[in-house]
């Protein structure tokens, strides 16, 4: 980024950022130094890349036009904790409206590859067309500034997410990479692929610990494009901390916003593992395809009783001080700490464990690691697998998928690869798709398209209102286990208020797990110290709901309607007594809650989209 | 009064799962979690026979109280 000194620094036209456009079909870069136009393009990721991909008209996520926005945020690589993301943007080819148009997402990872790449001094590229041929991209840097080429990449092909990375780095010094695994390769038939970035303690152990950006198929975009990977290289330039950066690392360290992600040794919560447990007490962890019976068998799964057979290590990103994830590892027959089999977090623990009725440590950490080197979202993969055992359960005379239900491991993981392999199209085009399909939609767990993290539906009415994947891009998935709130005014006050505003980080380059806003006077006056630029929280506020406006604006540009703004059926016609929490999530109060927020939304959003003001009018009534 | 205290998560690991707390009339939550020596800023959840409550909430002989740490999705 540039900051210009002869204008006021209040002014977004007075940051300029680097933006570097590859076209892959004739092999064409160009660079330039763009003026941001608003404070969305200032803080960087979706807040930028959403406003691109406004411009453009998108029927069909697999066309050149779609572009592939790779961008970092303001914060990326900088000394304060968590600045590590990099976001990918497109049109989804998995999340899609009633009406089959594509929907715009974005989906963020950590790793060192956002860092790495902002340090060549480029802030965005943009991949657009596709390749004839597979290719990966080397971002690199010279004493000129940045440097882009494009290499033939068949070498990569077949290979797993990790071994794409691990052979890359074999060739490239100092340098951090994304790519895509087999599921990525096949795209056709598989929308739901993941992108794979690489971590200093992948590259020095040689265990496949990647970070992902796995929702909405980024990976599969990439795929399409014949873009296999990317490299981004160049020396680390992280800067002096300085006061007001070490002032903010404390507020996030110490702050209790974080205390739940540190491990319990430190007197933390045990990472988003926790969970569990608590939501257990409620009956309320997703059983089964979302289906919580009552019993004690999702204790297997408990951290405690996990840690009887396999090792569990508690780790954190590069240079945070947020220990926040749980590294498992066989144990060895001396009780030595053996080999790496995959990182336990909520989502994906759940999702390939005690919602397919797998209820041991070793088997969930295998289903794991199988969808993440293969390159596919846990989340998509996993909630479209239960749908399918689900499925086979109620209809024994006339399964699908060789019949697997659940707790059927071998099925299951057969289930992993096959899809992964682009072998299952089926699965591999996701849950709206595969259950209209099957014409039973009621217990399909996905909401606009894309499949719900592990989360109860009949807990979140807010799922409805989130853009990007029902947890990440609407915080509201815990505020019934928290809070116990109930109330139409409530809903539409979280929903509409503290809720969206959890897309600012995914705007300015930090990981949600912070447990401060975007727009904390902290991260206010660290903007200032390390970049020069002087907002105030309120703007920062402003700019991340216009950003997520603009975002519920394209839903509804791309054919969103008020039937796409609800959730499975089940959830009103079969209300599950077992969980405890209260049941108050019925048709009419989601009905009532929509007009309530439409009231609120719809007058903002007029004017965010270019020439698209008539949109708004169409799905509010 | 006595009342039955559950804790969960990382506080069961901490402190114990389960309880019976003695404390006076008119006790509220707060008294019970400053006797466990409990955070208020590492408390997430609290629960009074099944119900949500506040720190405020003023307990009766024979309450079951369930206090949950802090959680967060990902």
């Amino acid at each position: 980024m540039i900051v210009l000194n002869n204008k006021s620094k209040n002014a977004p036209s007075s940051v300029l950022y680097r933006r570097c456009t590859i076209d892959l079909a004739i092999q064409s870069v160009t660079f330039e130094d763009v003026p941001c136009r608003n404070l969305e393009d200032v803080m960087g990721g979706f807040g930028r890349s959403f406003q691109m991909l406004a411009e453009r008209k998108i029927e069909n996520a697999y066309c050149p036009e779609n572009p592939l926005i790779v961008n970092t945020g303001l914060l990326t690589g900088t000394n304060i904790m968590t600045g590590l993301r990099v976001y990918f943007s497109a049109y989804s080819p998995l999340k899609h409206s009633s009406k089959g148009l594509p929907a715009a997402m974005w989906s963020a990872g950590s790793g060192n590859f956002g860092s790495k790449l902002k340090w060549t001094g480029v802030d965005e590229i943009v991949f657009e067309n596709r390749s004839s041929t597979p290719v990966y991209a080397v971002i690199s840097e010279n004493e000129a500034g940045p440097h882009v080429s494009l290499k033939p990449a068949g070498h990569l092909l077949g290979l797993s997410s990790h071994e794409k990375i691990m052979t890359l780095n074999k060739e490239y010094y100092d340098a951090h990479f994304a790519a895509i695994g087999q599921a990525g390769e096949n795209y056709d038939n598989v929308s739901m692929g993941a992108v794979a970035l690489s971590t200093d303690n992948q590259l020095k152990s040689g265990e496949d610990k990647c970070r992902f950006a796995g929702r909405g198929g980024m990976g599969s975009i990439m795929g399409y494009k014949n873009l296999v990977a990317i490299v981004a290289q160049s020396t680390n330039k992280l800067g002096p901390i300085t006061p007001e950066v070490r002032d903010a690392n404390k507020v996030i360290v110490k702050g209790g916003g974080s205390a739940r992600f540190q491990p319990t040794s430190q007197g933390g919560g045990g990472g988003t593992w926790a969970n569990y447990e608590v939501l257990q007490a409620f009956f309320a962890v997703p059983e089964n395809n979302f289906r919580p019976k009552g019993n004690d068998v999702v204790e297997g799964l408990f951290r405690e009783n996990v840690e009887k057979s396999l090792d569990v290590h508690t780790e954190a990103c590069f240079r945070c001080g947020i220990r926040c994830h749980n590294n498992i590892f066989q144990r060895n027959p001396d009780g030595s700490r053996g080999e790496f089999i995959a990182k336990f977090d909520f989502e994906p623990l759940n999702l390939f464990g005690t919602n397919l009725g797998i209820h041991d440590g070793m088997q969930a950490a295998e289903l794991i690691k199988l969808c993440d080197n293969m390159g596919m979202d846990a989340i998509s993969l996993g909630a479209t697998i239960s749908y399918v055992l689900d499925y086979n359960e109620r209809h024994p005379d006339k399964t699908m998928f060789s019949g697997a239900t659940f707790g059927q491991f071998e099925s299951i993981r057969e289930l992993v690869v096959r899809t992964g392999n682009g072998e299952l199209p089926d699965i591999g085009h996701g849950l709206k798709r595969l259950s209209e399909k099957n014409g039973e939609t009621a217990y399909a767990m996905q909401v606009k398209g894309l499949e719900l993290p592990a989360y109860l539906p009949e807990t979140n009415p807010g799922y409805t209102w989130a853009i990007a994947g029902g947890h990440m891009s609407m915080g509201t998935h815990m505020l019934l286990a928290k809070e116990g709130k109930t109330s139409l005014d409530d809903w539409v006050a979280a929903i509409t208020g503290s809720g969206l505003l959890q897309v600012g980080h995914d705007m300015i380059g930090l990981c949600k797990f912070v447990g401060i806003g975007a727009n904390h006077d902290a991260i206010v006056s660290a903007i200032k110290s390390t970049t020069g630029i002087e907002v105030t929280s309120h703007e920062l506020g402003q700019a991340v709901r216009r950003a997520y406006l603009r975002g519920l604006a394209l839903e509804l540009r791309q054919g969103y309607a008020d039937e796409d703004f609800t959730l499975p059926s089940q959830v009103f016609d079969s209300p599950n007594e077992i969980v405890t929490l209260p049941n108050f999530v019925t048709s009419e109060f989601v009905g009532e809650l929509k007009k309530r927020i439409w009231e609120i939304f719809a007058p903002e959003m007029v004017g965010l989209l270019p020439n698209s003001d008539k949109h708004f009018g169409k799905t509010k009534d | 009064m006595q009342v039955k205290v559950k804790l969960f998560a990382s506080f069961r690991l901490k402190w114990f799962k389960e309880a019976d707390k003695e404390c006076l009339q008119g006790a509220e939550v707060l008294d019970i979690v400053k006797g466990i020596g409990i955070s208020v800023n590492e408390l997430g959840i609290v629960l009074v026979n099944g119900c949500h409550a506040s720190l405020n909430t003023v307990l009766h002989d024979g309450d079951v109280v369930s206090l949950m740490p802090l959680i967060g999705g990902g």
